[in-house]
């Protein structure tokens, strides 16, 4: 299909706050994005024009901020509301292939739902990871450097090279991966062996480091992961805030690129991947 | 009272309590600035410019041809000093509501902060006083919470440090928001049968008289007594009740709204009609209650928060009812805008108010008596000079001591725990340079509008180290470091909104300094061409040992007319020429220095053509492209400028001050002359930036390079420090004490 066609379902709840920058990001690339409340997918209590289904749409993103205030643990609000109303839709929409993201708090949405990881199935009954209070055990709003891990399983990352080292930035109190005690190892172990690692936290020399390059302390530097599937796809950091090159923290020391393609900050491919897929695939 | 009893004299019965209350609140000073009004007249009302759209809770201003910026500032100081958490929370809740009743969408805070020392002794903090440390962490903490949770990036604030802060802490709050033109509301009902529908939250008991609280002096007593003045916030139910004004806004359903501040709905009603020229009728047994036994009085005084007041044509008050029903926002139809100029409120069917809205919503002005100080105040020049005077071996021990005044070291742990980036409009940031090197910034821009490069610059200035001593100079301070930091980003000074603190304004030496204060303010804004759409007066700031310093914060904006132009003040470039812009003398009164070595001086003179000249300069030289860093000199002087572009860019700098003459080599590196800038120019454009130059005092002081920050007077070396020696100083103070 053309990206023009494609629809991507921006979904919020109150809290929810990173929308419209996220909904900008899909435009600018020319595809046709909406956001859309929960309420209006789950269709109880609203007015008939109001109401949407998951299936018009190609592409869905949790986007990041802080639904219904994570005062549970981050996410598990939405993700509760979410999983008791639409998980027969959600499951059918990750099993047609449709690219799933969530960006901070989306990450830990579907974390919460059990779509993330995703190991053995893609949604698990409970959640198989969680995404904990940094070590600093403060909120965290500063850059970080990434390397792009992927062998190629990724969807939202197909367009960037394997090793890249990208800026994206980070806003975020609970954004330390961990799993299980005493499982972590071979989680990790699975991870890499189904290439769901995407990206890790690294320092100015594209060494794995520890704070502040590394935020919030989390397993094996991670900051994003896919399903096994690669259609699913969670990341810590925010792709929509490095849209554009002069949104980078350093742009006046390091300029803003060579004309034509200048101008394009490090979060754009991810955007750009996602939408390249759904050009491709339906 | 003598008028209240007139009033109902003349009306041949009693006032009952709901309007007796009713009057206290829209009495206050708080709400009606009645001491404030007409020194406010005399110097700043009068401040304004064709491209000012509206000044209502918040200034509305022009920022291209379709849209406009909405600006306001206020204080929440006194339930900051009980509550820190929920006072400065409450405060972010309600500035950004001030915002939002304009019909624009919140996008940015800022938050100019004043504490007494972080190392006060405990013993020295007197009863029923929390220590500045509590306090620091509980609002830091508030605002943190509040902001990043709402989705509004805090891109922009100071925390200043001062003995005269113990008893009464500082919490000033701006928003700034943004909005198509065609969409922006005003605070009135626009036609006699508008529905009055009441938005958000719920009504409590919390807050209740918090107007009147606002208004006097903090005791020993106070938390006991106040507690219940202080209002909870609530950023979740606040959240969708953004989305739900700015959504009602950009489809036009309304014809006027206004937020629920101070004096909750006793002060919105009659003032959302009387200003459409209409009256209100009101069914106060329709407002949803968080507890059901409240009594009428209450729930019409009442402060809780997340509420607000829309008018709605008959004809959209269906489609405004449905976009809060898919948000689950509360939202009650109370009553209407009525012919009749006169409030009136029923209860279960029943009249039990009913006052001229003229007699409520204006009240009374007094002309207070004022003492005009003699500038200096020589008791407070005293004061400003250290009381155990510091001596140091070289100037660059004295420059490690001044990185690490808590006035001036980094504020990496405030401003990384606020979300600064949410909404992805941060162009230039808070902290500039090197990845992690956290560099200072003296102003941030914002890029509001898609489709389009032009910039909002913003930055927040005070001064009240200089305003104590001379209150004039101190109020054409604030004006000149705001215009600094905005120039050095590269954007013109455009508007600004003002906080004005000060004490017991029936303490005639206090009004004294206010009045002169305030006419330095209006003075240099009137030279600078800059209105002042809005602003906010919070007197009454004293506690057991005496005032604050009077405190004037400003929050300016400018305008850049293309982001990608701007520049940060982290040294970039080995080879690069470093200059100096502007005098430099032996300005040290209300100096950083001066306050830790007692070291005598005046306060800086300000020469308000030299300000003007000099800030078309610098825009003029950074939109040409022949800058790679600027910094203005202010807290510390031009050694502390300079170390700080050094830290941002983690590299050294080579300088000479022998090109600024006879002066006593402190003075050239630590004074605090105003109206100055450092300039970092690119190798092969010094020519031009020259050009730019000309006319205004200009040095070319020494180049980028090496590890360390070395500076000369002549042949005499000065300081010779390494970066990362500098940077131990500067970083770490704050982390220390605040962990």
């Amino acid at each position: 299909m053309k990206v023009s066609d494609a629809k991507v379902c921006i979904l919020q709840i109150e809290g929810t706050n990173c929308d419209e920058e996220t909904y900008w990001a899909f435009k600018r690339l020319g595809a046709d994005p909406e956001v859309v409340h929960l309420k209006q997918l789950i269709g109880t209590g609203i007015p008939h024009g109001m109401k949407r289904s998951l299936s018009d749409y190609q592409c869905l993103i949790f986007p990041g901020g802080f639904s219904a205030g994570d005062y549970v643990r981050a996410g598990a609000i939405f993700a509760a509301r979410m999983k008791a109303t639409l998980a027969k839709e959600l499951r059918t929409f990750i099993g047609a292939g449709y690219p799933v993201g969530g960006i901070c708090n989306g990450f830990q949405i579907m974390v919460e739902l059990g779509v993330l990881p995703g190991l053995g199935e893609s949604m698990t009954p409970l959640p198989e990871a969680i995404l904990d209070k940094n070590d600093s055990d403060r909120y965290e709003c500063r850059p970080t450097l990434l390397k792009h891990e992927s062998r190629g399983n990724c969807v939202f990352t197909s367009k960037l090279p394997q090793n890249k080292v990208v800026m994206i930035p980070c806003a975020h109190a609970e954004g330390k991966l961990a799993f299980p005690k005493k499982e972590g190892d071979r989680i990790v172990e699975k991870l890499i062996e189904n290439d769901q690692i995407v990206f890790r936290y690294v320092d100015e020399d594209g060494n794995y480091a520890g704070y502040p390059w590394c935020p919030n302390g989390a397993i094996y530097n991670i900051a994003g992961i896919c399903n096994p599937a690669g259609n699913v796809f969670g990341l810590m950091p925010h792709p929509e805030r490095a849209f554009h090159r002069f949104q980078h923290p350093d742009w006046t020391r390091t300029g803003l690129g060579e004309s034509g393609e200048g101008e394009n900050g490090d979060g754009k491919v991810i955007f750009e991947s996602a939408l390249d897929y759904i050009g491709k695939k339906f | 009272m003598r008028t209240i009893k007139k009033y109902f004299e003349g009306k041949g019965r009693n006032p009952t309590n709901i309007e007796l209350q009713s009057l206290g609140q829209a009495w206050s000073e708080h709400c009606c600035y009645k001491s404030s009004k007409p020194v406010l007249r005399k110097f700043l009302f009068g401040l304004n410019q064709p491209y000012v759209i509206d000044k209502g809770d918040a200034g509305v201003v022009e920022f291209d041809d379709d849209n406009a910026y909405a600006i306001r500032i206020e204080s929440h100081n006194h339930p900051s000093a009980i509550e820190p958490y929920g006072g400065a929370a409450t405060g972010i809740g309600g500035i950004i509501r001030d915002i939002l009743c304009m019909g624009a969408k919140p996008i940015a805070l800022a938050d100019p902060l004043f504490f007494g020392p972080l190392d006060a002794p405990l013993d020295s903090v007197p009863e029923g006083i929390k220590h500045p440390k509590y306090l620091v962490s509980g609002v830091v903490s508030g605002i943190r919470d509040y902001g990043n949770r709402v989705g509004v990036p805090t891109i922009a604030g100071s925390v200043t440090f001062d003995e005269s802060y113990v008893g009464n802490c500082l919490v000033n709050v701006a928003c700034v928001g943004i909005a198509k033109k065609s969409q922006l509301v005003t605070n009135s009902a626009k036609n006699e049968g508008d529905a009055l529908i009441l938005v958000g939250g719920h009504t409590g008991r919390d807050g209740i008289h918090g107007a009147n609280f606002a208004s006097v002096e903090i005791t020993s007593e106070t938390e006991e007594q106040d507690r219940g003045s202080v209002q909870l916030g609530d950023p979740i139910t606040k959240e969708p009740v953004i989305h739900v004004c700015v959504e009602c806004a950009k489809k036009g359903l309304l014809t006027g709204m206004k937020d629920l501040g101070a004096g909750g709905l006793s002060c919105v009603t009659g003032e959302l009609c009387l200003k459409g020229g209409f009256g209100a009728e009101v069914h106060l047994d329709r407002v949803p209650l968080k507890e059901a036994d409240m009594a009428p009085w209450e729930i019409w005084v009442s402060e809780s928060q997340e509420r607000m007041m829309l008018a709605v044509k008959e004809e959209n008050v269906q489609k405004v009812l449905d976009i809060c029903n898919l948000w689950d926002v509360s939202a009650i139809p109370l009553g209407n805008a009525i012919k009749d100029k006169v409030t009136r409120i029923y209860y279960h069917g029943k009249k039990i108010f009913e006052l001229d809205l003229d007699f409520l919503t204006e009240g009374p002005e007094y002309e207070r008596p004022c003492n005009l100080p003699s500038a200096p105040i020589m008791e407070e020049a005293k004061k400003a000079k250290a009381a155990k005077p510091r001596k140091f071996g070289t100037y660059g021990e004295a420059l490690l001591a001044l990185l690490a005044d808590f006035n001036v070291c980094c504020r990496d742990w405030v401003i990384r725990q606020y979300d600064h980036e949410v909404q992805g409009r941060t162009v230039i940031k808070p902290l500039q340079g090197k990845m992690n090197a956290n560099g200072p910034g003296d102003a941030t821009v914002l890029k509001p509008v898609e489709d389009s490069y032009r910039g909002l610059a913003l930055s927040i200035a005070s001064s009240p180290f200089t305003t104590a001593i001379d209150p004039y100079k101190g109020g054409l301070a604030v004006i000149d470091e705001m215009c600094r930091n905005l120039a050095a980003v590269g954007a013109m000074p455009h508007s600004y909104t003002n906080c004005l603190n000060f004490g017991n304004p029936e303490k005639p030496e206090r009004f004294g300094v206010f009045h002169e204060a305030v006419r330095g303010l209006g003075d240099a804004s009137r030279a600078m061409s800059l209105p002042c759409p809005s602003g906010n007066v919070s007197f009454y700031n004293e506690s057991h040992n005496g005032a604050i310093k009077p405190t004037i914060s400003v929050l300016g904006a400018g305008i850049v007319d293309d982001v990608r132009k701007c520049v940060t003040t982290d040294l970039k470039c080995a080879g690069n020429s470093i200059y100096l812009l502007g005098e430099t003398r032996e300005d040290f009164g209300g100096s950083v220095y001066s306050r830790i070595t007692g070291r005598d001086g005046g306060v800086s003179p300000i020469d308000l053509e030299n300000l003007k000249s000099g800030v078309a300069a610098t825009v003029n030289a950074i939109r040409s492209g022949c800058v790679a860093a600027c910094h203005d000199l202010s807290d510390g002087g031009l050694a502390v400028a300079l170390a700080e572009m050094c830290l941002g860019g983690s590299i050294g700098a080579e300088v000479n001050l022998g090109a600024l003459g006879a002066l006593p080599t402190d003075a050239k590196l630590f004074a605090e002359s105003a109206t100055r800038w450092l300039f970092e120019v690119k190798t092969g454009e010094e020519k031009r930036f020259e050009a730019a130059m000309k006319g205004l005092m200009l040095f070319r002081i020494g180049t980028v390079g090496g590890e360390s920050l070395t500076v000369a007077d002549g042949k005499k070396q000065a300081v010779c420090e390494n970066v990362e020696t500098l940077r131990k100083a500067w970083a770490e103070p704050l982390w220390n004490v605040m962990g």
